[in-house]
């Protein structure tokens, strides 16, 4: 049964959400403001917090992704903006409205959980009709509402099912429906797409922020799937053990991380220790690989602070050299990898092992463990940032 | 004493409100806060309130002249060394017989399996003195069968017929445990042990038992408790063999002596108390059975003779016992005297039904009837508060709820005398009159449907609370945040989920209002009279025909029950998904 309704969903995919568009309305869209969020669970205020000195602007209808590893805190701070966590300390405002203390269901704001929620005794009509009840709306109104939700999201002959006679995704529509039909200021997601197949997690991702972006709706979204986080985001917030470390667009995150943390956590990248020639406004030069190279900075690098040069495995250049001996621009192949669409390659140098990756592998030579080869890099797309205390 | 106790027992909202944390949700919600007081004072007045008045009356110097003499005094030193004895031969040979049939259900392919199951369950529905009496028939010094077909003269009262009795009234409880952890045993840890090389001994041994084990402790404390606390057949069959419970019963009812019926309460509510604290915390945290809810797979059936015929025979021979008692409460009500003059008569039935016993049989019914809602829905609204919403007051409130069945009921049963039988006055200010004695408010009927309650509410909270752990906190979480308030989630979202739960709790309410004695004896007055403590009289007068009787009745009533409330939750407007 699960095959073939979802198969059957693929194809009408296109379609439902194009039909989402004009028939949910929703509010205003809300705007998000945490000042100096702290959350310390148990009762011993100096254990080590939860979620620490976090602030936030969520402009009105942005999609904004709280991303980082499990435990940093990303959902706590979003229990905390529901009203499911109380913050230890500091502000929640939601349009200059103070709401740390109104009550998650007195909050104009719906939530989407990992697990879906749905609930088991009720129909799939029943459960998105539950809140506009709880709202006394004439039944003729909510019937009315909850049909165009069901419509819209393409669950119309499923309005009688019980939740576990549904596929993973047509549960995720309902439950989604079930939050949009509340017409929120804010749409809070729990790393909602977590627990569909991979196709179907590519699929819906697509569907959500095409949905968000027609109703102009504020999100807030946790994950810990940076994929997730780069395609569907208009600002990302990197979180790690309870602190933001960088919010940015997807592709400020990826060319320019702030910290060795949010450059290893988004994507993949090499750290080479480099010797800093110069420090000029907006690069440096330094020398790696037994050349010179100017390359981009972050703005906290100066002549004295320790750093590091990031080089992603994409921008690394190989060419077959006559180097017989690891040293200089000379590494030697020491693994790798067939990925179809890629192929990557483990090399050691005298900056330490590299990974590199040559996309579309037929149309460039390929390479076996113990070849020599020059290796360089795209300057332009490196970047010397500075190293922080105990981190790599 | 009472200062310091009362109120931490009675109010866990006030017990946690020093702490000035903010982070406390209830703080928010209205309607929880009001929940969650309403629901520790029905706590406080039905079980703190006594418990604390017994101990106070124990800890006088009367009352404590007697507990310190428990060891020094060689009579009461016999009466504790009895109990004791009792305790623990029962708990042994309970879980004994209830792992056999328990085994035997899960692991023997054979015909007449659900047969077995009903009949192993048989003893909790009837009240306890069902089997007793049976007993006294069958087996007693002019028994059917030990005089009339062995020509024996046995003498049943003592200690051997207590354990043959309790035996018989309280495997069954092992076996439902036991039952419940031997189907839960993924069978694929067998056949991991197997492919690892081990043989079906080594399986058993290794793996099976220790696996077990958390299984078999529990339910020897368990029948520990429930045979150490049961008064019903000590007074029957009991003889000369005293134990606490009827030693206190004798203080209290025949001596007039309060004091001293308190100071054996306290004696037996410590290792009853320690008992349960034990199977709560130690053996529960040691249980490394996964419930999941999930079936894991059904287990190999084993076929081997030399395991399938001994504990089949034995299977079999209990369930026969066990037929056997209940086939002569049922004739035995039909006949003049059972094995003496076996002519038949409906007097007997006629007494309980419409003469002057009839009386019993309505009020128990009634009264049953109005605490069996109260208890399932005040068990439930407790497993939600404790699983759900209490933080660091859940343990406080959960081990509350659940006194009224770890307190030895008659313990129970001399604290609400003592507690009731005179007008609560609390700072100078009357609360409530008096509910329980001979001159109280209805005729002492309030006292026995708040013992009801008290003593029935725990296995439905045990119930929700076991059901609830099963489902995501996220589906409440969810109601919430699409507007709907604590009370709101619990009445649309957690109570339709836990609904087995609650028919359980409904169930086990009801068979227990309807069967409990021990607490009762205490507080049934001449305008209230009921059904446990008639059968008692009827049996200390030799009445053995209304005895069986009133015994056959009950059952009846409470199979009734138990089946209407199985049908009315068939109901699609009660039970299923809720469509448009």
């Amino acid at each position: 049964m699960t095959a073939t309704s979802e198969s059957a969903m693929t194809t009408q995919s296109d379609t439902s959400t194009h039909l989402a568009a004009g028939n949910i309305a929703t509010a205003t869209p809300g705007r998000v403001t945490l000042r100096s969020l702290r959350k310390v669970y148990g009762d011993d205020k100096s254990a080590s917090p939860a979620v620490k000195d976090v602030d936030l602007d969520i402009e009105p209808g942005e999609f904004i992704t709280l991303l980082g590893p499990s435990g940093c805190g990303k959902t706590t701070t979003l229990r905390m903006i529901a009203g499911f966590e109380t913050p230890t300390e500091g502000e929640i405002r939601l349009d200059d409205d103070l709401i740390n203390k109104v009550a998650p269901n007195k909050r104009p704001m719906a939530m989407v959980f990992q697990s879906y929620a749905l609930f088991p005794h009720l129909s799939v009509f029943n459960n998105v009709a539950y809140g506009l009840k709880l709202r006394k709306l004439p039944s003729a109104r909510v019937t009315e509402e909850v049909e165009t939700a069901l419509t819209s999201m393409n669950l119309g002959p499923y309005r009688d099912r019980a939740p576990h006679q549904m596929s993973g995704g047509q549960q995720q529509r309902v439950a989604l429906a079930r939050a949009l039909v509340m017409r929120p200021k804010v749409l809070l997601f729990d790393e909602p797409l977590s627990n569909l197949d991979a196709k179907l997690r590519v699929q819906m991702r697509g569907e959500i922020r095409r949905l968000q972006r027609r109703l102009g709706i504020t999100t807030i979204f946790v994950t810990h799937d940076q994929d997730e986080a780069m395609t569907m985001s208009d600002r990302i917030v990197v979180m790690n053990v309870g602190v933001i470390e960088q919010v940015d667009t997807p592709e400020e995150i990826y060319r320019h991380p702030a910290s060795v943390f949010v450059a290893d956590f988004i994507g993949r990248a090499n750290f080479l220790d480099v010797d800093v020639h110069d420090v000029t406004a907006t690069g440096a030069d330094v020398s790696v690989l037994g050349q010179r190279w100017t390359v981009p900075r972050h703005a906290a690098v100066d002549a004295r602070s320790s750093v590091t040069l990031m080089v992603r495995p994409e921008s690394v250049r190989l060419t077959p050299t006559r180097g017989r001996a690891v040293g200089g621009a000379v590494g030697r192949v020491l693994s790798s990898m067939f990925y179809g669409q890629s192929i990557e390659y483990d090399i050691e140098t005298e900056a330490g092992n590299l990974v590199v990756s040559v996309a579309d592998p037929h149309a460039h030579e390929t390479f076996s463990p113990g070849d020599f080869l020059d290796v360089g890099f795209e300057a332009g797309r490196a970047w010397l940032m500075p190293v922080e205390g105990d981190q790599p | 004493m009472t200062a310091t106790l009362l109120p931490a027992a009675a109010d866990p909202v006030g017990a946690s409100e020093p702490s000035p944390r903010p982070r406390r949700r209830s703080g928010r919600d209205l309607t929880l806060v009001v929940m969650v007081t309403v629901v520790a004072l029905i706590l406080a007045v039905i079980v703190g309130l006594p418990l604390v008045r017994i101990l106070t009356v124990a800890f006088s110097a009367e009352g404590w002249d007697i507990v310190s003499s428990m060891l020094s005094n060689p009579v009461n030193r016999r009466i504790l060394w009895n109990t004791i004895q009792l305790g623990v031969i029962v708990s042994l040979l309970g879980t004994a017989v209830g792992f056999v049939m328990a085994y035997a259900q899960v692991r023997l392919g054979f015909r007449g399996k659900k047969m077995l199951h009903l009949v192993s369950l048989m003893p909790i529905v009837s009240p306890p003195f069902a089997v007793a009496t049976a007993a006294i028939t069958l087996f007693g010094r002019n028994g059917m069968i030990s005089n009339g077909v062995f020509g024996l003269d046995v003498n049943i009262y003592g200690l051997k017929g207590l354990v043959f009795v309790l035996t018989l009234s309280f495997f069954p409880v092992a076996y439902m445990n036991l039952k419940g952890m031997l189907e839960s045993l993924d069978p694929s840890l067998d056949e991991a042990a197997a492919n690892l090389g081990a043989n079906k001994l080594k399986i058993f041994t290794s793996v099976t038992l220790p696996m077990l084990i958390p299984g078999i402790a529990g339910s020897v404390l368990l029948l520990f408790v429930e045979s150490i606390a049961d008064l019903a057949n000590p007074l029957v069959l009991g003889g000369d063999y005293t134990v606490l419970a009827s030693r206190a019963y004798l203080a209290v009812v025949g001596e007039y002596n309060v004091a001293g019926g308190a100071a054996y309460s306290l004696v037996l509510l410590l290792p009853a108390l320690s008992v349960f604290l034990v199977q709560r915390y130690w053996v529960n945290r040691k249980n490394v059975v996964s419930v999941t809810g999930k079936p894991a797979g059904s287990p190999e059936l084993i076929t081997a003779p030399v395991l399938r015929i001994p504990i089949l025979t034995v299977a079999v021979a209990v369930a026969g016992l066990v037929i056997l008692m209940y086939g002569t409460v049922v004739f035995g009500g039909f006949v003049k005297i059972f094995g003496v003059n076996n002519e038949f008569t409906l007097d007997h039935y006629r007494f309980v039904l419409a003469g002057i016993g009839s009386d019993a049989m309505f009020t128990t019914t009634i009264l049953a009837l109005i605490a069996t809602p109260i208890a399932g829905l005040l068990g439930m609204v407790i497993a939600w508060l404790v699983v759900r919403k209490l933080k660091r007051t859940s343990g406080l409130m959960d081990f509350v709820g659940m006194l009224g069945l770890s307190v030895p009921g008659t313990v129970i049963g001399i604290g609400y005398a003592i507690a009731f039988n005179t007008p609560t006055i609390l700072g100078g200010r009357q609360w409530f009159p008096a509910v329980a004695g001979g001159s109280a408010a209805f005729g002492g009927a309030m006292a026995i449907v708040m013992v009801f309650v008290a003593r029935s509410l725990p296995t439905g909270q045990r119930a929700g609370i076991s059901a609830l752990q099963q489902i995501n906190p996220a589906i409440d979480e969810a109601a919430t945040s699409l507007g709907a308030s604590s009370l709101t989630t619990f009445r649309t979202v957690t109570l339709p989920l836990i609904r087995p739960a609650l028919l359980a709790g409904l169930t086990y309410a009801f068979a227990r209002s309807m069967t409990t004695l021990s607490p009762i004896v205490f507080i049934t007055t001449p305008q209230t009279k009921i059904m446990t403590s008639q059968i008692l009289s009827e049996v200390d007068s030799g009445r053995f025909g209304n005895a069986f009787a009133y015994c056959a009745i009950l059952i009846v009533i409470v199979l009734s029950f138990i089946g209407l409330l199985n049908l009315a939750m068939l109901h699609p407007s009660i039970r299923g998904i809720q469509r448009r």
